[in-house]
């Protein structure tokens, strides 16, 4: 699953950011003190030390974080990340940004974010092992399938939410699939999840183009990131009747103003596991890839993209972000001085975690879906997402970022309204 | 329950202070770099953060704190605190603290410890009951008879524990009393819970003086702190022989070289709310009456009472530390020096943790003991533990406080040992 972390200057930390961002929403909406500051706050959060014997012999004791953030609309769902740079604060900012992520598509998911400080390149694959079956164990008093449902997240993948899955139900004595997602098919994974991240990519662009009369067919399309969410927002937006003009990966990008042919683009970049060396188009640099002239800008790759020092020279009428955080608030302020329409991340890139619901409620039913079912509800729910947002922005004259965020927290507080204070 | 701080620098932070203590003592220990690290670390660490709804309507976000230390030698056991100045490195010290104390007196418990951020003075009954109960619902995922067992601190009483026994019971659906000790009677509490950290000073004082060669027949004793745990203490020495000469509170103290009877002292606190001005006593301050003559010194007071300024005039041949870390690191070296005894607090008042594991013992086995009973058990563990400290002191030429740190940390260290590292 990616992981929503919104806009996070590099440098701020990034707990203040996220409050900073509530701030300046919440500001929008009549809350009185004390519901604003429970509305802000980490329900609660799990620091544990744990040891981990290594292929060596010794053992290393590693320190690792799991934040509910809020519980107001239901169980808690966000990323486990591994990343030597683990800090509470980024946890803590990560699962209030899931919080607001789950309320603006509307499922019935507080946000949670868990993380161990290390390096996993830097362990063997028995080590990763040991290290996350141990740190299942001691996250165990948060997580479960009624509670709390971790995913992937930076560092971690469909294997270790694999050790997860297991390490909980032997503590179980029975399979629980549904207390992790993004787990691989083979054990309860849903069809459509690895897609559903740039199919709602796609599918926001194609509302967005809709509401605000941008012509789709012909429209010239330009995708940074070819990866898991990129290569499809790409399929998925040629079969829109776009024309994708250029695609970029780590390796730099590739350009031919009459169209790419996607479907041969991705046969090749399976093959040669990279963009480069693509013989149907000219190669630009990524820096260049953003400032070609198109009408839809879908950045799908890092954090900090489009800043303040290339925003002026960006040429699309939308951009659409893939990826979590491509704007930084000051590119975000030339961008809308300009005109440009911006979707923002935690609606566009929305699809990942609305298929992890899904496998979620698979799991709690034992009962799977097809691909198409999987697709159309993800369908209904991004468009019906995108529509509400809209219609914020409509109502208080605010960007769609903005206006994401008034709509999730809006949310929430109304549930919290309606539940009351305990006890 | 009083819970244990040991020395505590007053203004230094509590978790560095408590760390370098277990550096020194684990230097006498042969343990490696991983294990040592896990000894160290809490193991988890909740912070939560909940509302509660004010008397005049309006809703206060609260802070809460529960640090499971470890769990290797069993359940968890711990204080809980309610006072404005609480922060999660000093309920981390407290957890580490508590580990040490149940270890070295053999309990099958590892350290535990709870605090609220929160002035109790400042709410009434009806806040600080749905304050508590509020907290008891947010740490429920840690606590449980069978897991972590809190008992009062600073700030919390009888009652409080009263209301988590309740919350946790209403939830569970089923009266669980073995969730919380230091519970009233009628609900469970034990006989001889009240007394028994001053009856553990007095056993661990029999046993000092007759190692030392010091006769309590006919002792002198000075009492500082006439509370639950002074002034038991001081009843008790009476009746073993000893000549009560001095004792005080916060109003002052009181002197008489031909000995004050305790009981009526007592009478006469209880009357009046201080000690000052019992009959044929002359007054004294609390700084004089630590430098009084006499052969037993009973601090049950506050921290840091014995400092660098005043040990040199010290002239007890033994003291029991009644309360909390009495005495600092620099009068511990000067009184060590003049040849001193000083038994230290996790052992002295360790009477106090000891009489709730018989109450959870109670809890849990629903039969319940008669006072002399629960004597009986106090009595044979502290002689057992005084003794395994003593002979720790002669085989590594140590003083007392370092032979109860060093005893406590191996019996962990052994259990780790034996338990190997999960998975």
């Amino acid at each position: 699953m990616t992981v929503g972390t919104g806009v996070i200057a590099p440098k701020q930390d990034p707990w203040e950011a996220a409050l900073e961002q509530f701030d300046r929403a919440a500001d929008h909406l009549s809350l009185k003190r004390g519901l604003r500051e429970f509305l802000a706050t980490p329900h609660r959060e799990l620091t544990v030390h744990f040891p981990v014997k290594m292929d060596d012999g010794t053992v290393r004791t590693f320190v690792g974080h799991r934040v509910h953030h809020s519980m107001v609309l239901g169980p808690t769902k966000g990323g486990v990340r591994y990343h030597p740079a683990v800090t509470l604060n980024e946890v803590r900012a990560l699962a209030m940004l899931m919080s607001w992520k789950c309320a603006v598509v509307g499922l019935p998911y507080g946000g949670a974010k868990g993380g161990v400080a290390v390096d996993p390149a830097g362990l063997s694959f028995n080590e990763l092992e040991h290290l996350t079956r141990r740190y299942a164990s001691e996250i165990l008093p948060m997580i479960h399938p009624e509670g709390d449902i971790p995913a992937p997240d930076v560092g971690t993948n469909p294997q270790v939410m694999a050790w997860i899955m297991d390490t909980y139900s032997m503590r179980r004595g029975y399979s629980t699939p549904s207390v992790v997602t993004g787990k691989p098919i083979a054990i309860g994974g849903s069809a459509g999840r690895l897609e559903a991240t740039g199919r709602g990519v796609a599918i926001t662009l194609r509302e967005a183009a809709r509401r605000y009369g941008y012509p789709l067919e012909g429209a010239a399309v330009v995708v940074q990131g070819f990866g898991n969410v990129g290569s499809v927002a790409a399929v998925q937006i040629a079969r829109l009747g776009c024309t994708v003009v250029a695609v970029s990966d780590v390796s730099g990008g590739v350009y031919r103003p009459g169209g790419l042919d996607v479907e041969r683009l991705v046969a090749h970049v399976r093959e040669a596991r990279t963009v480069a060396g693509f013989r149907g188009g000219e190669a630009v640099s990524n820096a260049e890839l953003l400032e070609l002239p198109c009408d839809f800008l879908v950045p799908c790759a890092l954090e900090g993209q489009i800043a303040e020092d290339n925003a002026p020279r960006i040429r699309a009428k939308v951009v659409v972000e893939g990826a979590n955080g491509p704007t930084t608030p000051a590119a975000d302020a030339i961008l809308q001085d300009r005109g440009v329409l911006v979707v923002p991340d935690i609606v566009a890139n929305a699809g990942g975690v609305v298929v992890s619901y899904f496998e979620w409620v698979q799991g709690l039913q034992q009962f799977f879906w097809t691909e198409d079912e999987v697709n159309a509800n993800l369908e209904r729910i991004m468009v019906r997402a995108f529509a509400e947002v809209a219609a914020v922005a409509d109502a208080r004259r605010v960007t769609l970022r903005s206006a994401a965020l008034i709509r999730a927290i809006d949310r929430v507080a109304q549930a919290l309204y309606l539940r009351g204070i305990y006890p | 329950m009083s819970v244990q701080t040991v020395v505590m620098a007053p203004k230094g932070d509590a978790w560095e202070q408590a760390l370098r203590q277990f550096n020194q003592a684990a230097d006498y220990l042969p343990l490696k770099r991983g294990i040592r690290d896990f000894l160290a670390y809490p193991k988890r660490e909740l912070t939560v953060h909940f509302p509660v709804k004010m008397d005049d309507g309006s809703v206060r976000i609260i802070t809460g704190h529960r640090v499971h230390h470890s769990t290797v030698l069993g359940p968890n056991k711990g204080g809980i605190r309610y006072h404005p100045d609480v922060t999660l490195n000093e309920v981390r010290a407290l957890a580490m603290w508590m580990t040490w104390k149940c270890s070295l007196v053999g309990l099958p418990y590892g350290g535990a410890k709870g605090g609220v951020a929160v002035n109790p003075k400042e709410l009434t009954q009806n806040e600080l009951e749905h304050l508590t109960r509020r907290y008891a619902t947010e740490i429920s995922i840690l606590i449980g008879p069978e897991a972590d067992i809190p008992a009062p601190d600073v700030g919390t009483n009888p009652q409080t524990m009263a209301w988590i026994m309740d919350t946790y019971s209403m939830h569970r659906g089923y009266s669980t009393p073995a969730v919380v000790t230091g519970k009233p009677v009628p609900i469970g509490g034990s006989l001889g819970r009240v007394e028994a950290t001053g009856r553990g000073c007095v056993l661990t004082a029999r046993e000092a003086a007759r190692r030392i060669g010091l006769a309590l027949e006919g002792a002198t004793v000075v009492v500082q702190g006439y509370g639950n745990v002074g002034s038991i203490a001081a009843c008790l020495l009476a009746d073993i022989g000893c000549r009560i000469v001095a004792a005080s509170d916060t109003g002052g103290g009181v002197y008489n070289p031909r000995g004050i009877d305790p009981r009526a002292l007592l009478d006469h606190k209880l009357r009046t709310g201080s000690v000052k001005d019992f009959p044929n006593t002359d007054a004294v301050t609390n700084q004089e009456l630590l430098e009084l003559p006499c052969d037993v010194l009973v601090p049950s007071a506050l921290e840091a009472q014995i400092t660098g300024d005043n040990a040199a005039r010290i002239k007890a041949r033994l003291i029991v530390e009644g309360a909390n870390g009495p005495t600092t690191p620099d009068a511990d070296a000067v009184l060590a020096d003049r040849g001193i005894v000083v038994i230290p607090d996790i052992l002295a008042n360790s009477g106090g943790v000891i009489v709730s594991y018989f109450e959870w013992v109670q809890g849990l086995q629903q039969f319940f003991w008669t006072e002399d009973e629960v004597n009986q058990n106090l009595e044979r563990i502290l002689v057992r533990a005084f003794e395994q400290v003593w002979r720790v002191a002669e085989d590594k030429r140590v003083n007392l406080r370092n032979a109860a740190l060093i005893r406590a940390i191996d019996r962990v260290a052994e259990a780790l040992h034996l338990r190997g590292i999960y998975p």
